[in-house]
């Protein structure tokens, strides 16, 4: 009597188990992705990450924000763990993530680049001369005394260092010997700042009277921005041959002017590395370009990826290899 | 010499709690006035007023004859000394009394304060180390040495033992005679104001209720609550049944008969009756020697209770009474026991006011 | 004469027979305190070897952050201590209406997110701001890329800690002795400056030195309103930036030490060579 209780019991649970092994368990499991982004990227990543968790309504997506060089080094000198890295200035990624010279682990194979941005000027209708600035004059107009110019920290930020390198760009491009120290001029150490928040803060607070942000910035602010040529904003990959003319003075010596790209990589110590890679493919595909776009980003259709080969299967058709150039 | 030492008109003050209502106080000079009261009444405001801490609502404060009712502290020459006597813990007992005395410009006097004071030998010590007596010493120095026109005593011994109390209090009232300056002198304790008081003035509840002469105002207290505050253990309610022509009253009091005398024509009907158990003589079974002025009461003893040197007894004479022997003379004495009181006409006290 | 009695302080504040359970539970729970905060410490100051820190030490970058960090954090103690005494002191003494708002207005800057500090501080003393904008214009005084902003900023956020220490200290003096100082001839200044304050010392000192520290620590809105000249916090993070852990724990070493080291001293002037008083009364 006894032993036929347990043969029931027994078969039951066994029958239990391979009804729930049958189950799609994944689709069920509560899963969280920690995505590690620039400051510059959040709005749009705050969209997909909801627009993602529609989708898979299984998944929590937490995203941080913050400068990228920050978010890389909380990767490889904090021993952090994020499911996804995306940055500003793709050359962050293989410059502190890929495996080094100095010996350092390698915490990423591949990157790839999915949208584009322009460095540009930002202001207010309270800004001083805004009624007057346009295209032609801005570096006129940025030079004069009295204006107060912000940016951010070259030596520690992408856009910080692209802002020179596009003043460097802009003095041969206009043939204007010496616009660029004329504008850096009012734009001093103190007018620095280090993050994006705190930058904008100071524009609307008139602290300042023109920012050197991103294009996507204004945008997503509500601020007015100028429209450089494309051959000096870093805006156009094809360009890239004569970006490299422009250079940045800092303390982490020369850099070479490149096109803004913004990239994205799974570190190889991600908790979620299957999940990570569906949202990769959600960021390269329909709904991350239109998410990119509608925030003032510029696109790639498809993305540009380094080391394809190290890539996930089924992130490979979704990119084509990084031109050379 | 003939201005009053301490002048307080119509003074009136509303401070949270506490009320002041048009007190009016004089006290003269050289005099120690003792100011007797219960906790609450109203007593160290009112001293901190004529020091200047408060402003009176209404009123006039003089001293020396000074008006200083618009001054403040530092220019009312007033010496001050609180529980504790406030010496400042920071600093030695020489340069404490330096602080008197540079206000005052008169440094070199420390020294000479501090000999007078026979405190030379505690100069360089802080205050912390004193004794209560040597503390008191310093402070009265001190004071002296910003030669004030009065002094203000707000309850100095009221942390003290009882021993340490008295000899305190002797060696200020000596210090007080011999320098002269008048004294307002805070306390709710009977002993202090017996033993210190030329003057007493007794206030509650915010206004003086009685003053006059130490000794006659225990004697004969104003009403029943100040006679209760006194502690005057025999208070009585008794029925007036005779009134003689020239004052003497014959009183019921209980199942007995008292004569008392009463200056004022006595309402006829209730009357209550004051008798400090200090004026009660009692002798054993035999007669007590009586004048013709005494009243004479037979007892027995109801309860016997030894308080040090003294045996506190509760004498049933009719209602009762309670009276004070030396505690060798109750020795043999047991409830029970007969015992006989005499009261002299003048110890039994009419009350004004009758019921309060 | 009374005999004069020595009466011994140390003996009340000794613990009166204590109880071994006691003071094993006690000691446990403490010890959990001072493991957190001397574990991160211990694991920051083994991260540098000795050759970055000499190599921190020799940078001159690193040390003008670090001085601007000490003298910011040393005139905004002193500013407390001008400004936030005379409150405490009326905290502590004047009934006043609307005393308990003035004490939880004193409070607020601890709750404030240091973002939302450093922001609404330029806002006010930013280049447009209610008063920077006439400061720039009537003085030539400017509160942004300034030492002058950084002390505002360490300010706010740490001038709490002096006002309620002091007002502590305050409170624990007999105002009777204030009363019989007056009565000696002092005026009110006179009083509070030889009497009040001395015995209030302890209380004041305590507040200083927690502004201090506190001031020295202040990041986030320090970097708001004044980024550049670099405060040693914010200098930390660029080379964190720059370079990676080791180069920015050296220098936070560094500032570590020298906190210490001025703690020390702090607290040796501030309370060494007084023998304790007692309390006041």
């Amino acid at each position: 009597m006894v032993l036929a209780t347990h043969c029931v019991a027994v078969a039951g649970a066994v029958a239990l188990a391979a009804l729930g092994g049958m189950m799609p368990a994944r689709a069920e499991e509560p899963v969280t992705l920690t995505v590690y982004g620039a400051g510059t990227l959040a709005v749009p990543f705050k969209e997909l990450g909801a627009e993602f968790q529609k989708k898979y309504p299984n998944v929590t997506v937490e995203p941080q924000f913050g400068g990228s060089v920050m978010m890389a080094k909380r990767i490889t000198e904090l021993d952090q763990q994020a499911d996804i890295l995306a940055v500003a200035d793709y050359s962050v990624i293989p410059a502190y993530l890929f495996a080094g010279s100095s010996g350092k682990p390698a915490h990423a194979q591949w990157y790839a680049g999915f949208a584009r941005n322009a460095v540009t000027f930002v202001y207010t209708p309270k800004s001083k001369f805004a009624a007057e600035i346009s295209a032609d004059n801005w570096y006129q107009v940025l030079a004069r005394p009295g204006v107060e110019i912000g940016r951010s920290n070259p030596d520690t930020d992408p856009s910080g260092y692209q802002t020179l390198q596009m003043l460097s760009l802009a003095e041969s491009h206009y043939h204007v010997p010496g616009l660029a120290g004329r504008v850096i001029a009012n734009a001093p150490r103190a007018n620095m700042r280090d993050t994006e928040t705190e930058l904008i803060a100071a524009l609307q607070l008139g602290q300042i009277d023109y920012l050197a942000i991103y294009r996507s910035d204004a945008l997503q602010h509500h601020l007015e921005a100028l429209k450089l040529p494309p051959q000096i904003d870093l805006s156009d990959p094809s360009f890239a041959g004569s970006y490299a003319a422009g250079v940045a003075q800092t303390k982490n010596g020369e850099l070479k002017g490149k096109p803004i790209v913004y990239a994205v990589t799974i570190p190889s110590d991600a908790l979620r590395p299957d999940w990570a890679e569906k949202f990769v493919a959600f960021l390269l595909g329909p709904e991350g370009q239109a998410a990119m776009s509608r925030n003032g980003f510029g696109s790639f259709s498809p993305a540009y990826a380094v080391n394809v080969e190290a890539m996930p299967a089924g992130l490979r058709d979704l990119v084509k290899p990084w031109p050379s150039s | 010499m003939n201005a009053l030492a301490l002048e307080v008109a119509g003074l009136s003050l509303r401070l949270g709690a506490c009320c002041l209502r048009d007190v009016d106080l004089a006290a003269a000079g050289g005099e120690i006035l003792v100011l007797l009261g219960p906790n609450g009444a109203g007593k160290s405001v009112f001293l901190e007023t004529i020091a200047g801490f408060y402003r009176p609502d209404a009123g006039r404060i003089a001293i020396g004859g000074r008006d200083v009712t618009e001054l403040p502290p530092e220019e009312r020459r007033v010496g001050f000394l609180v529980q504790n006597f406030g010496l400042f813990p920071h600093r030695t007992v020489a340069q404490n009394v330096a602080l008197g005395a540079r206000s005052r410009q008169d440094e070199s006097q420390v020294a000479a304060l501090l000999r007078r004071f026979d405190i030379a030998h505690l100069a360089e010590r802080r205050p912390l180390l004193l004794s209560p007596g040597e503390k008191q010493r310093a402070a009265l120095a001190r004071a002296l040495a910003s030669r004030p026109d009065l002094f203000l005593f707000d309850e100095p011994f009221a942390a003290l033992d009882a021993q340490t109390h008295e000899a305190l209090r002797d060696e200020l009232a000596l210090f007080l005679r011999q320098s002269g300056i008048p004294a307002v002198f805070v306390t709710h304790d009977h002993g202090d104001a017996l033993a210190l008081g030329d003057r007493l003035a007794v206030m509650a509840a915010g206004t003086i209720v009685q003053r006059g002469a130490a000794g006659e105002v225990f004697a004969r207290p104003a009403s029943r609550s100040v006679a209760h505050f006194l502690g005057v253990e025999n208070i009585l309610d008794g029925r007036i049944v005779a009134n003689g022509g020239d004052g003497l009253l014959r009183v019921e009091v209980g199942s007995s008969v008292l004569s008392c005398r009463s200056p004022a024509p006595a309402q006829n009907g209730k009357v209550a009756l004051a008798i400090r158990a200090g004026d009660v003589r009692l002798n054993g079974a035999a007669a007590p020697k009586a004048n013709g002025a005494d009243n004479v009461l037979a007892g027995r003893i109801t309860a016997l209770r030894t308080i040090g040197p003294l045996c506190k007894l509760t004498i049933d004479c009719g209602f009762p009474l309670t009276a004070y022997l030396l505690a060798r003379e109750a020795q043999g004495l047991a409830p029970e026991a007969r015992l006989d009181a005499a009261i002299a006409v003048e110890a039994v006290h009419v009350l004004p006011g009758g019921e309060s | 004469m009374v005999e004069s009695e020595i009466y011994e302080d140390g003996a009340a504040a000794a613990l009166p027979r204590p109880s071994p359970s006691l003071m094993l539970v006690f000691w446990l729970l403490g010890s959990l305190l001072l493991a957190l905060v001397l574990l991160p410490l211990i694991s920051l100051i083994a991260t540098p070897s000795l050759a970055d820190l000499i190599k921190a030490a020799r940078d001159s970058e690193v040390r003008n952050a670090l001085w601007l960090s000490l003298a910011g954090a040393m005139l905004t103690a002193l500013v407390a201590g001008i400004v936030g005494v005379p409150l405490a002191y009326l905290l502590s003494r004047s009934r006043f209406p609307g005393r308990g708002i003035v004490a939880a207005i004193v409070d607020i800057p601890m709750s404030v997110p240091h973002t939302v500090a450093g922001i609404a501080l330029l806002m006010v003393f930013g280049r447009r701001g209610i008063i920077g904008a006439p400061a720039e214009a009537l003085f030539g005084l400017r509160f942004w890329a300034t030492l002058a902003g950084i002390v505002v900023a360490m300010l706010f956020v740490s001038a709490p800690y002096t006002v309620n220490a002091a007002r502590l200290g305050f409170e624990a003096i007999d105002p009777r002795l204030e009363k019989v100082a007056r009565t000696l001839g002092m005026g009110p200044w006179q009083v509070f400056l030889r009497i009040t304050l001395p015995l209030a010392w302890r209380g004041v000192a305590t507040g200083l030195t927690l502004t201090f520290a506190r001031a020295i620590s202040e990041f986030t809105a320090v970097a708001i309103l004044v980024y550049y000249p670099m405060t040693a916090p914010v200098q930390i993070y660029e080379l964190f930036l720059r370079f990676g852990l080791d180069t920015a724990a050296a220098v936070a070493v560094l500032l570590l030490v020298l906190a210490l080291a001025l703690f020390i001293v702090f607290r040796q002037v501030a309370y060494g060579r007084t023998a304790p008083l007692g309390p006041g009364r």
